[in-house]
This record gives structure tokens, C-alpha cells and sequence, in this order.
């Protein structure tokens, strides 16, 4: 067992079949001038490990606010929401920072890389914000061939050098998949990940992120409103008045 | 890790951040230049006002009768602290070229160039307790130097050159080589000296008898002091008290005092003792004879300073512009860290350690550069006034030869830190603000 491998996780690896996410009655709103708009209303979702799930709904709808709430970047007004058994909605500011390094993952439709470091770099970014300084140069070396093999295995192997400027838009996702996966968490947040992209370039992003998704047995979440993107996922559901509804992706318009 | 790391990245890869730094450097270069040139014109005004003037000075106050000179320097010596003792006498005349005609004062400035203050002192004792020996070998050319600066006014019969006052049996006299070459005299010449004597102040309603002498110039004296050498003549006290007829013994004594020693406690523990010996006196350290034109150079620290906080100020604005300009660039990275696990704390030191890189650089660059012209200015000045063809600085005006320059690198170190300290400071604002940052909202901003 690798020393990286050994590092402690937050909350504990997932288990095969054991619940990674559980929301229950999810409440969150926000106040447009004098109107309290509802968008999250009582919002329930379990996910288990190796699961992947698609939410679909109307731009508004709320489905990057529900993202944000699952990735404990928002706090839901009311509701449980616990990651691998850990009630998360009374967990300090920390705690939630530590939890969000390890277990959750996020891939964004813009990519969101840091313009100012590599491929390679970015794709270190989770490892260098949870470990100190002293911890970094004593796992600088296999936090590298990690980084390197990671990015290889999403054919970025001659692109780690590069820079976000210096990469097409299907590059720079894939750095940012790279980024996401290399703490290798037991929950994968996607926003849009396709939507920025040409028909091509987001065929070769779906492969990745369900090829690796089943070879890492990820749990994945993802916000789109791509069809056939959503009919690879093994669930499908439409968020709609602030709630998830069981669709068929297929016949969503 | 990432902050370090991240704040280098961020400081590093944008010409913004090296704008700040030339300004902060500049700012403190330019500070510690101006502070080692005014600290050397300090010095040198320090030096300029201290003059000639001993560490104290007693003044008898010797309104009954004279005081005895021994006793005085007695009182005086016996103090732990002062390591010798001199008495003069002093008084003001004007002189004249012997056998020249009357004196006439026919316009201000010959009358200026006619007046000066005679000096009655004891050579050995001045050895001894002033700086009298290396005013005699200061004298640059050797034709108005004394023979013997062991017994300055010795002078040998051959050296009087109008031959016929060389069995007169005069006394001798000390001009200074400023007075003699400005006038023409040299080594052996004869002058008149013309004061009012003593007696002739108690003659009520008669006509006042001056006191007029023939004294030869045993040699030149030159303490570099312009304003008092060119008014200044030094004759042996017994001669003096000869020559203007007067009963005192000393009308000041010079004291040296012993390096390091507290001068106004020192001033005080005399006075003490001249009164416990019933020899009441005015005593004055050198600061007190100079006292406003002191304060007015310790006016010019006071500027200095408030000068010195304009330049934090500016240092503080460049600084906390850059930052705040850096965060509202960064606030969608600011929010992509916290998606990656970053703290509101971690961002926040994250910009804090971008404006410490930045303060600090320019404060070292400041600091060296600052230094090193600090140093070379006068070769700095040398260049400018060859290539452009002006004169930056006028010697006439300052009486100084060359930028006066004094590097206090203890303070030099200070105004860089204290500077740094400054930007730092103020950027905890921006940093402050970017940790407050909500993340969702910042994932958002366009």
C-alpha cells in the first residue's frame, strides 16, 4: 500500500454498496428584493457507491444550487445531508473544508483551472491545500507520478507542462477531471460538465468520466441538460418545484 | 502549502505586483537617501555650530572683584569627569598694519575685516585641555605655520622682518591662515592691536584712552572653522592682561570632559561646586550656547519624520490598490479553492503572503538600492552635473565641498521593516475581504 494511499480520509473510503449521500427534505431559498423565492423544497436524495445520477430540470430550476448543497458549498436552510454516515449541516466551517478536499470532487462546465499553474499543477491543487508544508516535500515525489499517471490515463500525458491558456476547451476539462479525481473521492460533482463543449469533445468527456467513474467506483452526480449524456447515468431525475422527481431521460424535451 | 505556493504563483506572474515593488522600493530608496543626506548636513551643522567651542565653558560672574584664576581652574578640575582646564581672557579690538597709517573705518566692510576678538591663553594649557594643537598643525601652508608648536609664540629675532622692531622686544601674536593669506601677512609681520582698556571705563566723564600694541606673528592657526578664524588672534594671557591693563585673570574657562560623560549633569555638578567655593558662574555646555540653532535641527528630525509617514502612506496605497485589484481578479479562484477544500482562514492568508512578497521585495530592493546611492551620491551628483551640464549642488551655498552623507544602517534597516510592516498591515484589508468571500457567489462571478 502506497503512503498516499495510507493517508487517513475525513470521513472514512466508501464501501461497495454503502450509502455515500443521503439529503433529506433539503430546504434553501434565496431572497430576490422583497420575494423569498423557494428553490430546494423538501429535497431528498440517496446515492450509493458506484451509483451515477443525472438531474435534469429548466435553467432556475435550482440544480447548481442543489450541486453546491451537495458539495458543502452551501448550507441548506433546513434538512440532513450526511456524506459516508457524517451528518454534515452542523459540521463547523473547517470540518466541511477538510470533508469537501477528501470526499467530494467537483468538475465545473467552465473548467475553473488556476490560469497561473500547469496541468500538472492544478491537478495537485486538492493535495497541496490539505497538506502542509512539510508533509508536501516529504510526498512531493509520489504526489507527482500520481499527478503525471493520472493525467496520462485521461490522455494528457505530452500536456502536463501546459498551461490553461495553452489548452483547447476538452484539455482543460479533462485537467479539471484530473483535479477532481486525485484524492480519488467517493463523490464526484459534475456541473454542466459537457456544456461548454463541442459534440465530439463531450462524447470523449462522457467516456472518461463513466469509464473511470466505473473503474474507480466513484459515485456521480451531474447537473445537464445534454439527453444523451443523462441516459448513460443508471438514474435520471428532473428537479422540479424544488424537488426530485424519477424521469426517463429520453423523453425529457 | 498552497498559500505559499499559490501567493507566489499569483505575486509573481503579474507586472502589477513588480510596479508595486519598484514603487515600494523607490519609495524607501528615496527615503533612505533623503535621511542619510539630511543626517549629514545634521552632522555637519552639529559640527559647524559646535565650532571651536569646548564641551563647557565657565563664565565668571565677577562683578565685585576678580576671581583668582588658579582657583577657579581648581574648582574645576577637581570634578571626575573633566579631564583638563584652560583659562582665557577675552576681549575685542580691531587691528591694523603697523606703521600704516591710522585705522579708518570708512565703509562697513573694511570695518567687518578690522574687527576681531583677542584671545589671552596659556599655549601649554591649551595643549593640554583643547583642541589648540591640532589647530597649529592644520595650517596647510607651512610659510604661515608656527615654528614650534610646543611654544607657539616663540619666535626668533631673524624671523621679525622689519628690522628694526626685532629688538622692541614685542609680544607675538596667532592670526589665523584664512586672515593672513586673505591679507598678505606672513611670519614675522608686525600688526597693531586697539581695545579699550579696563581703567578707561572707570574714567566717568573723560575721554577713553585706547589701549593700542604692536604684536608680531609668530604663525598662522587653522581650526576650519571659516566664521572664527577670520576673526579670531591669539596672544599669551600675561601679554593680554599687559596690553589692555586689566585686573581679571580669566574671563572663561574651557573645560574638557571626559568621552561619554553626561555634559548637563556634568555642567550642573560644576556650577554646584563653584558656588560651594563662593566663585559664582555661568556654565554652559556647547548644546546650551547653541540652543535654538539646535532646536532647529532637531526641527529638521521632526520634518524628516512626517516625511517618512507621506512615504508609508504612499507605500500603504500603492500596496493596498495592487491587492485589492488582485482579489477582485481572483474571486472566481477564490472560490474554486474553496471547492477544493480551502478555508475562508487559508484565502485569506493566501493574499495576505501575496502583499507580504511584495512588501518585502520592495522593501529589500528600497533597502539596497537606497543604501548603495546613499553611498555613491556624490559620484551620482558628479554624473548628472557632467552629463546635463548643471550644477545640482551649490558649495557656496552650503559651505560644503560635497553632499554631506551619514548611512545610519541600524535606521536605514528600520524605515525598510517599518515600511514592510506598514503594507502588510494594510493588506490584511483586501485579505480580510477575500477570505469573507462567499463561495458559491464567488463560483458565480462572471
Amino acid at each position: 500500500m502506497s503512503e498516499l494511499a495510507a493517508q487517513p480520509a475525513v470521513a472514512g473510503q466508501a464501501r461497495a454498496g454503502e450509502v455515500v449521500l443521503a439529503a433529506r427534505g433539503l430546504v434553501r431559498g434565496y431572497r430576490m428584493g422583497r420575494e423569498q423565492l423557494a428553490v430546494l423544497s423538501g429535497t431528498d436524495l440517496e446515492l450509493r457507491r458506484g451509483e451515477s445520477v443525472a438531474i435534469m430540470g429548466r435553467s432556475g430550476a435550482g440544480k447548481s444550487t442543489l450541486l453546491h448543497a451537495l458539495g458543502l458549498l452551501d448550507r441548506p436552510e433546513r434538512g440532513s445531508l450526511a456524506i459516508l454516515g457524517t451528518e454534515t449541516t452542523k459540521l463547523r466551517r473547517g470540518a466541511r473544508a477538510a470533508l469537501r478536499n477528501r470526499q467530494i470532487g467537483f468538475v465545473f462546465q467552465f473548467y475553473h483551472l488556476i490560469p497561473e499553474l500547469s496541468a500538472l499543477d492544478n491537478t495537485l491543487l486538492p493535495w497541496r491545500i490539505t497538506l502542509s508544508p512539510l508533509q508536501w516535500f516529504g510526498q512531493r515525489r509520489q504526489l507527482l507520478v500520481r499527478g503525471r499517471e493520472l493525467l496520462a490515463e485521461l490522455g494528457l500525458g505530452d500536456r502536463q507542462r501546459h498551461r490553461p491558456s495553452q489548452l483547447s476547451g476538452g484539455e482543460r476539462q479533462r485537467v479539471a477531471l484530473a483535479r477532481a479525481l486525485i484524492t480519488s473521492p467517493s463523490l464526484l460533482l459534475c456541473d454542466e460538465p459537457t456544456g461548454n463543449l463541442d459534440e465530439r469533445t463531450s462524447e470523449v468527456i462522457a467516456d472518461l468520466l463513466f469509464q473511470v467513474g466505473a473503474r474507480r467506483q466513484h459515485t456521480l452526480v451531474m447537473v445537464t441538460h445534454d439527453r444523451e449524456l443523462a441516459a448513460r447515468a443508471s438514474r435520471c431525475l428532473l428537479l422540479s418545484e424544488g424537488r426530485l422527481h424519477a424521469m426517463d431521460a429520453s423523453q425529457h424535451p | 502549502m498552497y498559500r505559499f505556493y499559490l501567493a507566489g504563483r499569483y505575486t509573481f506572474a503579474r507586472p502589477v505586483s513588480y510596479l508595486a515593488m519598484v514603487a515600494i522600493g523607490l519609495a524607501v530608496m528615496a527615503l533612505i537617501v533623503v535621511v542619510s543626506i539630511m543626517n549629514g548636513f545634521l552632522a555637519e551643522t552639529r559640527s559647524f555650530l559646535r565650532g571651536t567651542t569646548a564641551d563647557i565653558v565657565v563664565f565668571p560672574i565677577q562683578v565685585r572683584s576678580p576671581y583668582s584664576r588658579e582657583s577657579l581652574e581648581r574648582v574645576v578640575r577637581e570634578h571626575p569627569d573633566v579631564r583638563g582646564a584652560c583659562a582665557r581672557l577675552v576681549r575685542p579690538a580691531v587691528w591694523k598694519w603697523h606703521e600704516r597709517g591710522s585705522i579708518v573705518l570708512g565703509n562697513s566692510r573694511d570695518a567687518t575685516h578690522m574687527q576681531v576678538i583677542v584671545l589671552g591663553v596659556d599655549a601649554t594649557a591649551e595643549l593640554e585641555a583643547t583642541k589648540f594643537a591640532s589647530y597649529l598643525a592644520d595650517v596647510r601652508d607651512p610659510q604661515y605655520a608656527v615654528l614650534d608648536q610646543h611654544d607657539p609664540f616663540a619666535l626668533p629675532l631673524s624671523e621679525i622682518r622689519n628690522a628694526t622692531l626685532r629688538y622692541a622686544d614685542l609680544p607675538t601674536a596667532l592670526m589665523s591662515e584664512v586672515m593672513m593669506s586673505s591679507l598678505g601677512l606672513e611670519r614675522g609681520d608686525a600688526i597693531e592691536l586697539v581695545t579699550v582698556p579696563d581703567q578707561a571705563l572707570e574714567l566717568d566723564g573723560k575721554a577713553v584712552n585706547p589701549a593700542s600694541q604692536t604684536f608680531v606673528l609668530a604663525g598662522g592657526f587653522n581650526t576650519g572653522h571659516y566664521n572664527h578664524d577670520q576673526a579670531t588672534v591669539f596672544i599669551d594671557r600675561d601679554e593680554f592682561r599687559r596690553w589692555c591693563g586689566t585686573q581679571h585673570e580669566a574671563s572663561e574657562i574651557y573645560v574638557a570632559v571626559r568621552e561619554g560623560a553626561d555634559l548637563n549633569r556634568v555642567r550642573d555638578e560644576l556650577r554646584a561646586s563653584l558656588d560651594d567655593a563662593k566663585l559664582p558662574s555661568d556654565v554652559e555646555t556647547w548644546e546650551d550656547r547653541h540652543h535654538i540653532w539646535l532646536g532647529a535641527v532637531e526641527n529638521e528630525r521632526n520634518i524628516l519624520f512626517v516625511i517618512f509617514l507621506f512615504f508609508l502612506l504612499l507605500v500603504c496605497t500603492i500596496t493596498f490598490s495592487v491587492l485589492t485589484m488582485m482579489v477582485q481578479q481572483k474571486v472566481r479562484d477564490i472560490g474554486i479553492l474553496s471547492a477544493m477544500g480551502a478555508t475562508a482562514t487559508g484565502t485569506g492568508t493566501l493574499f495576505a503572503t501575496c502583499g507580504i512578497y511584495i512588501a518585502t521585495v520592495g522593501g529589500l530592493f528600497g533597502l539596497i538600492t537606497g543604501t548603495l546611492l546613499a553611498l555613491r551620491i556624490n559620484d551620482v551628483k558628479d554624473a548628472i552635473e557632467s552629463a546635463f551640464g548643471i550644477e545640482v549642488f551649490q558649495k557656496e551655498v552650503y559651505a560644503f565641498t560635497e553632499i554631506p552623507v551619514s548611512i545610519d544602517h541600524l535606521l536605514d534597516v528600520g524605515i525598510a521593516a517599518t515600511t514592510v510592516v506598514g503594507a502588510v498591515l494594510i493588506c490584511l484589508i483586501p485579505a480580510f475581504r477575500a477570505a469573507r468571500l462567499d463561495a458559491v457567489e464567488a463560483l458565480r462571478h462572471e
